[in-house]
């Protein structure tokens, strides 16, 4: 057992929409310095848990403290803890890059942070695209900014929800090295994807959730290769 | 690649299809219907709107008498059978062809071809609170104008001409459409614009706008329509059911063309360049700038606040309204103007909703800036209006002034406070990037537009009354407690907004 405080730390947690259970039962400790893939096929409740641990969806039942706050009481509080690139665009869309930028910097009262935008930017080769509107973008851009959304306040729990969906292999570069960074300067940080090589590339604990519903916790070690891919496998049906 | 129609497509065989797919549409878009019950009860009040408008004038006093307000309304029939026309034209061009059975981004997956498309946009027209009020207007002008033995003829003549002048108004519709979409065709489309309205401006100042209006062949329809079953008779309503056919037929034509052009107006958004300006201030100003990109952004927003900022202005200068009647204005203009946006407000941010969401604010300021960029962007079309509306209407009286300044508050704010609460109870993913994009389905829209117009007529009314007395500090004490009805009920939208699983529900709704 960790002796360490998780910086993410869920218990029980269960999100119902209407007749709808779409997260039943999850628990959940990720620590500083960590990443943690959240695996599964479509449906299975990745990015229902995502949002909670984001503070946008609140639990229904259970209970999710991020860095040190609960989601459903302290929100704001989470929010500023945390960098958040959602699963389906992520984008206001007739807002600049550079916009949404600004908007993240004003409301989070970052100071000095232009160089780190236009590094983040030039790193997932957006910087030509800088002030055009997002409703214009590829798929593969959108996602490329959102994970330097996600970023740009190196935030203390960095959440990224299907970053590498439709996205080139110099955007999956990209952001294998924002998990890294994050990860290297004590980070928490929480991918959840469908695609298994990434998440083991990316990440060093894995979580399986099945139906709403976590069915596996394992090394990243252990679903790598052959014997992982077998493994995943036999975890979905 | 191709940009013109192919014949192959006109093809009666394609035609047939295509008529086929609009069945096949209107199944799918009416098995979607949230809640069936209250989609049966709309339907009941407009077959029974139409039902009566239809008949129950013929009843009334002097009804077919051929004289006094009979007379009147006889004699104004053909203009008003020529205004129909021009509101189906302007409707449908400033919708940049109308409304879409199925939406651009939806209707990717499926070979729903551009006459269906047509055929669905006309279908579609009579979903428009302005499209059923002038209807029925003309339906009922002539149920009291007509002798009740001739009415049903009547009757029958001119629900042909609303649906020709409908068919018209969409081919002029996707003719406009192909053309913005040609090289230059923005600058030709309003440069076409400029001139219209140029001539108009020069018809009415030199009073030849009457003249205009009596050549106009409505006057020789309507005459054929409204005296019984005869020859005239049966002739005008032969050739208005061949004109029908082939404006429909036609229809298809432009609509292929536009079809196939890619809309520029659209791309020269999604391509320009914005250059960065200064940090906000604060967080209010940071959302309220990024609120007010959206909606500026948008074509739908910009054509329709153009069309409802200029418009009614026009009708208005070139009627002479005097400053009393002007109250019916700001009314009618915000109300269309929430029918923008306004009415499923949180759709703006669409599938970035999630991720603003995120950030570390207080959802009241979030409601806050959305809220008061509503208000300004009404504020700002019936400004627009209004001054058009003034330009020929003199000084207005100390009485006159306040009356249409607290009517103008008050509406604003009704229609604000009515959007928001909606926004917040009935979400809808939409995206608003296309010209024919409408933030809610048409049938709730109908019932939005209706209730803000007889929200926004009644007040309107209230104070067009008190602009006539001499004392205007009786405006301001009644515009009190509309205030503070619509501030209250304010609050409630935005206490519903701040409820974190009601803000959820809406948030994940509009992403999609």
């Amino acid at each position: 057992m960790d002796s360490r405080v998780p910086v993410v730390d869920v218990k029980s947690l269960h999100v119902r929409f209407g007749q709808v259970e779409a997260v039943a039962g999850v628990d959940l400790a990720a620590y500083a310095g960590n990443s943690t893939a959240l695996l599964g096929r479509n449906g299975a409740g990745k990015s229902t848990t995502m949002r909670v641990l984001a503070g946008v969806v609140p639990p229904t039942a259970g209970s999710a403290i991020v860095a040190g706050y609960d989601v459903r009481t302290h929100p704001l509080e989470v929010k500023r803890a945390v960098g958040y690139c959602p699963d389906v665009g992520g984008l206001v869309p007739r807002a600049t890059p550079w916009e949404h930028l600004q908007l993240s910097a004003r409301l989070r009262r970052l100071d000095n942070w232009e160089d780190r935008a236009r590094d983040l930017l030039e790193r997932f080769e957006l910087g030509d695209v800088a002030h055009r509107v997002t409703t214009g973008f590829s798929h593969g851009m959108g996602r490329r900014l959102s994970v330097c959304l996600a970023a740009l306040h190196e935030p203390q729990v960095l959440l990224l929800d299907e970053p590498f969906a439709g996205v080139d292999p110099i955007g999956v570069e990209a952001t294998l090295d924002v998990v890294n960074d994050a990860r290297s300067r004590g980070a928490c940080v929480l991918v959840s994807t469908h695609l298994r090589e990434l998440a083991v590339e990316a990440c060093s604990s894995v979580l399986v959730l099945r139906g709403g519903a976590q069915v596996a916790t394992a090394t990243a070690g252990d679903m790598a290769g052959e014997e992982g891919a077998r493994a995943y496998r036999s975890l979905l049906d | 690649m191709p940009t013109a129609a192919s014949w192959t497509d006109l093809h009666p065989r394609e035609v047939g299809r295509s008529v086929r797919d609009v069945a096949h549409l209107i199944a799918f878009r009416t098995s979607a219907v949230r809640r069936p019950r209250a989609f049966a009860v709309i339907a009941a009040v407009f077959v029974g709107c139409t039902a009566a408008a239809s008949g129950v004038p013929a009843f009334l006093e002097g009804a077919g008498s051929y004289d006094g307000y009979s007379l009147d309304a006889l004699t104004l029939l053909p203009s008003a059978m020529a205004g129909f026309m021009l509101l189906a034209i302007a409707s449908a061009v400033a919708s940049g062809g109308g409304r879409e059975l199925l939406n651009r981004e939806h209707g990717v997956a499926f070979a729903v071809s551009p006459t269906t498309d047509h055929l669905g946009a006309l279908l579609l027209a009579p979903l428009n609170i302005a499209w059923l009020l002038q209807a029925w207007v003309l339906l009922g002008a002539t149920s009291y104008g007509v002798q009740r033995g001739f009415l049903p003829f009547a009757l029958i003549g001119i629900v042909l001409w609303i649906a020709l002048a409908t068919a018209i108004g969409q081919v002029l519709a996707w003719t406009v459409e192909a053309i913005r979409r040609r090289h230059h065709g923005i600058a030709i489309v309003r440069g076409m614009a400029v001139v219209l309205f140029a001539v108009a401006v020069l018809l009415q100042l030199s009073g030849k706008l009457g003249t205009l209006l009596d050549a106009f062949p409505t006057t020789t329809l309507a005459a054929g329509l409204v005296n019984g079953f005869g020859g005239r008779w049966g002739v005008s309503v032969a050739v208005e059911i061949l004109l029908i056919l082939f404006v429909v037929a036609l229809g298809a034509i432009p609509a292929h063309f536009a079809a196939r052009r890619a809309p520029r107006d659209e791309l020269r958004v999604e391509s320009g360049n914005y250059p960065a300006r200064r940090l906000p201030r604060s967080p209010l100003a940071a959302l309220v700038r990024t609120d007010r990109g959206s909606v500026w952004r948008a074509v739908p927003m910009r054509r329709g606040l153009a069309v409802l900022a200029i418009g009614p202005g026009i009708v208005a200068l070139a009627g002479g309204l005097d400053w009393s009647q002007m109250t019916i204005l700001p009314g009618l203009v915000a109300s269309g103007g929430a029918l923008l946006f306004g009415v499923n407000a949180w759709c703006l941010d669409a599938r970035g909703g999630l991720w603003r969401e995120s950030l570390p604010v207080g959802a009241a300021t979030v409601f806050a800036a959305r809220a008061w960029v509503l208000a300004e962007f009404l504020l700002a079309a019936s400004f627009v209006t209004l001054v058009l509306a003034g330009l020929r209407a003199g000084l207005p009286s100390p009485s006159e002034l306040t009356a249409l300044l607290c009517t103008w508050v008050v509406v604003v704010l009704q229609v604000v406070s009515s959007s928001m609460r909606w926004s917040s109870r009935r979400p809808f993913a939409v995206d608003l990037r296309s010209a024919r994009a409408t933030p809610a389905p048409p049938l709730v829209m109908v019932g939005y537009s209706t209730k803000l117009a007889v929200t926004t007529t009644l007040t309107s009314l209230i104070f067009s009354g008190l602009a006539r007395t001499p004392y205007p500090e009786v405006s301001i004490l009644v515009a009190s407690p509309f205030l503070v009805w619509s501030l209250v009920r304010l609050l409630h939208a935005r206490d519903s907004w701040t409820d974190p699983v009601q803000r959820a529900t809406v948030v994940t709704t509009v992403a999609g």
